[in-house]
């Protein structure tokens, strides 16, 4: 039996809300984003995009190109309860549906043809979601989550479209292979050096040589060119892992700095590890230099959520990885591995006091907040309710 | 060169020093059992470097020989033969072994058991004896709680603390530890080893259970075992074993006494509940009644049952892991078994209400951090 996939994404989410807070902005070409020399665009408008403007733009440049653009800080709280608002209608209206981002939804309606119509429901899904929070969405129906998420994107804004089952190899056919959802750059540009430019020539080339090109993901590429996709729609995900980064001003070399603000990172999430009982078995340490080259390095420990642990061998591997001696524009650090629990005691390890410490500092922190206490190395740091380059939020 | 021996008796003690033989071990000669007869008494050895075995028994043999037998294929071979004298021919230039049933005739590869490596020397700088069966029992009792972490090579042995009038053997992982004392053993001196994990299991397989003395003679590097016409001889872990007895405590004034059947049963039932990583449980003590607890949140699973217990002190929640509290109720003896405690955060301990004669065995579980406390 074919699947009936509805890929669903809110237009211009962050603008979209921000218009419906201030209405001035109707119209108009909108930036969310930081304001700093250093600011990417979070979101824009497609009055924006009518610059050449798109997301992820290092906000000074699209300045340059729309300096009469309005710019918005952002709030993410803000958009986050939006989110769940929508979340919830659709969770009262559907069977099965996974959140893969603050404003994108797969919703699984196979079988749902014998009573109502699959693509009847989803219209009225959106017509409701519409009504309800006044934001503009899109979406489009098909047999599988590549294609659906395509039609989405060829249906906004603010449209619906439907790809029926037999058509999606067609329907893909004509467009650039930029609309793949796993084309990036890199990718892209490999394949713009082999010539290939339409998702067609992708569909019409032997798929053994996208894998010799590719390795594996040619093949899964390939497979997603020509429509074919079955990955299932997952109705719940647990968080696999938790991460925070940070971009400075001016690029630095301030190792002890750079540490300062690395150890304030980990706290903060191990802060947030204990929160939602969790605990981890993989650090990884992430840094960019100033020509923008990245590395991270990432070690296996055994499960743990308390800063000491984890800061000594996030500051372990900032030694391994830093080796360039030059300026760092970036740093991150991720947790993953997770698992719900708690911390197992070690009887030579652990320092009972330590650990009591540790407790007292969380319910400092749950009473006043996440910056209301820390190790005084780590105090610069303010973790952002917002990770800029996804969009999406990085913590409550 | 020959020998004649009976099949079944030869299998039986090839059986007993198997265990020391790694598959595919990195020198291949030791995959092979070395074979040294001299004045009709045949040795064989098994090593892997780290621990050898060695037994022996009476052969009918004209001449002294030392050759290197592939173990497999000769255990299969004289498994599969029914009992009677067999004959090994063993050729003087390439080492081959011909063996030669009632049947029929088999040949094999042999080595030169020249190049076979030579066993430590006996050498005590002292010793103790032990009968087999409280040796057994220390085993038993101790080895599931030592370590697998490779990266904490210390805690993956059984520590034996010899003292003047008893000995401690101690295992731990650092997460739960368990201290078995005998004090009907008196070596007379101060002295303390780390015995690696794998020949203790081979001895629990090879050791009588009956009171065979076992002759326990240790030096620096290595510890030899002999009982009856085997011996066991494994090189210690070079290792500083931890201040254990630290991290006992001492004061843990409140005390649940409960039915070990019943706790073990009810963990048992509670445990499929708890998350499939941590496997934590919650025990939660007000009054007289113990309420055994756990959820898996992933994938909304949750249990709960409440047992009736004996408790002196002040109501409390701890935490633990109910795979460390199955392995020690199913290991420790007696059929009520005492908790005592002292904080959500602090070591719990385990001991039986009785202890056996000449017996203390005292078992320490770390709890798991509760997140309501």
């Amino acid at each position: 039996m074919d699947r009936k996939i509805v890929h669903i994404d809110l237009d211009t989410f962050f603008v979209s809300v921000e218009r419906l807070i201030n209405p001035a902005l109707n119209g108009k070409p909108v930036l969310v984003g930081g304001s700093s020399d250093r600011g990417v665009v979070a979101a824009c408008s497609y009055e924006a995009r009518a610059f050449g403007i798109h997301s992820a733009m290092p906000m000074k440049m699209a300045r340059q190109l729309c300096p009469e653009a309005i710019l918005v800080r952002g709030d993410t709280a803000e958009y986050s309860k939006f989110s769940n608002n929508i979340t919830e209608i659709i969770h009262e209206n559907v069977p099965v549906y996974e959140k893969t981002s603050i404003d994108e939804f797969y919703i699984d309606f196979t079988g749902m043809d014998r009573f109502f119509g699959c693509y009847k429901i989803a219209t009225e899904l959106r017509q409701k979601i519409m009504k309800e929070t006044g934001l503009p969405i899109s979406f489009a129906m098909s047999t599988n989550k590549t294609v659906s998420k395509v039609g989405t994107g060829e249906a906004k804004p603010n449209g619906q479209k439907e790809i029926l089952a037999g058509g999606e190899k067609e329907f893909l056919a004509p467009l650039s292979i930029r609309k793949i959802p796993m084309v990036g750059t890199k990718t892209y540009q490999l394949l713009r050096g082999m010539g290939v430019l339409w998702i067609k020539t992708l569909q019409e080339m032997p798929c053994e040589l996208m894998q010799q090109v590719l390795g594996d993901n040619g093949n899964l590429l390939w497979r997603k060119a020509n429509g074919i996709d079955n990955s299932p729609v997952i109705p719940y995900s647990e968080r696999k892992s938790i991460s925070t980064e940070r971009t400075f001003d001016k690029d630095t070399i301030d190792i002890k700095g750079l540490k300062g603000v690395m150890t304030g990172m980990t706290e903060k999430l191990a802060y947030q590890l204990r929160n939602e009982n969790k605990l981890t078995a993989c650090v990884t340490v992430k840094i960019r230099y100033s020509d923008f080259n990245t590395f991270t390095m990432q070690a296996c420990i055994p499960y743990t959520s308390l800063d000491h642990v984890l800061i000594e061998k996030v500051n372990g591997l900032f030694d391994k990885l830093y080796q360039k001696r030059m300026l760092i524009r970036l740093v991150g650090i991720k947790f993953s591995h997770l698992v719900q629990g708690s911390h197992q005691f070690d009887m030579f390890e652990d320092n009972v006091e330590q650990i009591q410490l540790y407790h007292a500092m969380d319910k400092l922190r749950k009473r006043y907040g996440r910056d209301a206490v820390s190790r005084a190395v780590g105090m610069d740091y303010k973790m952002y309710g917002m990770n800029p380059f996804n969009g999406k939020e990085s913590i409550k | 060169m020959k020998f004649i021996a009976p099949s079944n008796e030869l299998l039986q003690h090839l059986l007993t020093v198997n265990g020391a033989i790694m598959s595919k071990p990195l020198i291949p000669i030791l995959e092979n059992f070395l074979f040294d007869i001299r004045g009709g008494q045949l040795t064989i050895y098994s090593t892997d470097l780290e621990t050898s075995m060695t037994t022996n028994m009476a052969v009918e043999s004209k001449e002294d020989l030392r050759v290197a037998v592939p173990s497999k294929m000769a255990i299969e071979t004289l498994r599969a033969l029914p009992d009677q004298p067999v004959t090994f021919n063993v050729d003087n230039n390439n080492f081959g072994i011909e063996v030669v049933s009632n049947k029929g005739h088999y040949k094999m590869a042999g080595l030169d058991g020249v190049d076979f490596p030579n066993l430590p020397e006996k050498s005590g700088d002292g010793s103790f004896a032990v009968p087999a069966n409280v040796l057994l029992r220390a085993i038993s009792k101790t080895l599931f709680a030592a370590g697998n972490d490779e990266l904490r090579l210390n805690l993956t042995g059984l520590y034996v603390e010899l003292m003047n009038d008893s000995v401690n053997f101690v295992a731990t992982d650092a997460n739960k530890l368990v201290r078995f004392t005998r004090k009907d053993l008196k070596p007379g001196v101060e002295h303390s080893f780390i015995i690696p994990k794998k020949p203790l299991n081979l001895l629990k397989t090879a050791l009588p259970n009956d009171d065979t003395p076992v002759s326990v003679d240790y030096n620096k590097t290595n510890v030899f075992f002999t009982f009856g016409n085997t011996q066991l001889i494994c090189r210690l872990l070079d290792e500083k074993y931890p201040d254990y007895k630290a991290v006992i405590p001492l004061e843990n004034p409140n005390v649940l006494t409960v039915s070990r059947g019943d706790f073990l049963s009810s963990i048992n039932r509670i445990s499929i509940f708890a998350s499939k990583t941590t496997h934590q449980v919650r025990l939660k003590i007000t009054g007289s009644e113990l309420q055994i607890s756990a959820e898996d949140i992933e994938m909304a699973n949750e249990a709960q049952e409440r047992m009736n217990c004996e408790f002196e002190g002040e109501d409390m929640e701890i935490g633990f892991n109910a795979r460390f509290l199955k392995d020690m109720l199913a290991t420790i003896d007696g059929d009520q078994v005492q908790v005592r405690l002292s904080a959500p955060n602090r070591a719990g301990l385990l001991v039986p209400v009785e202890n056996e004669k000449d017996e203390d065995i005292t078992m320490l579980i770390m709890p798991m951090m509760l997140n309501n406390y």
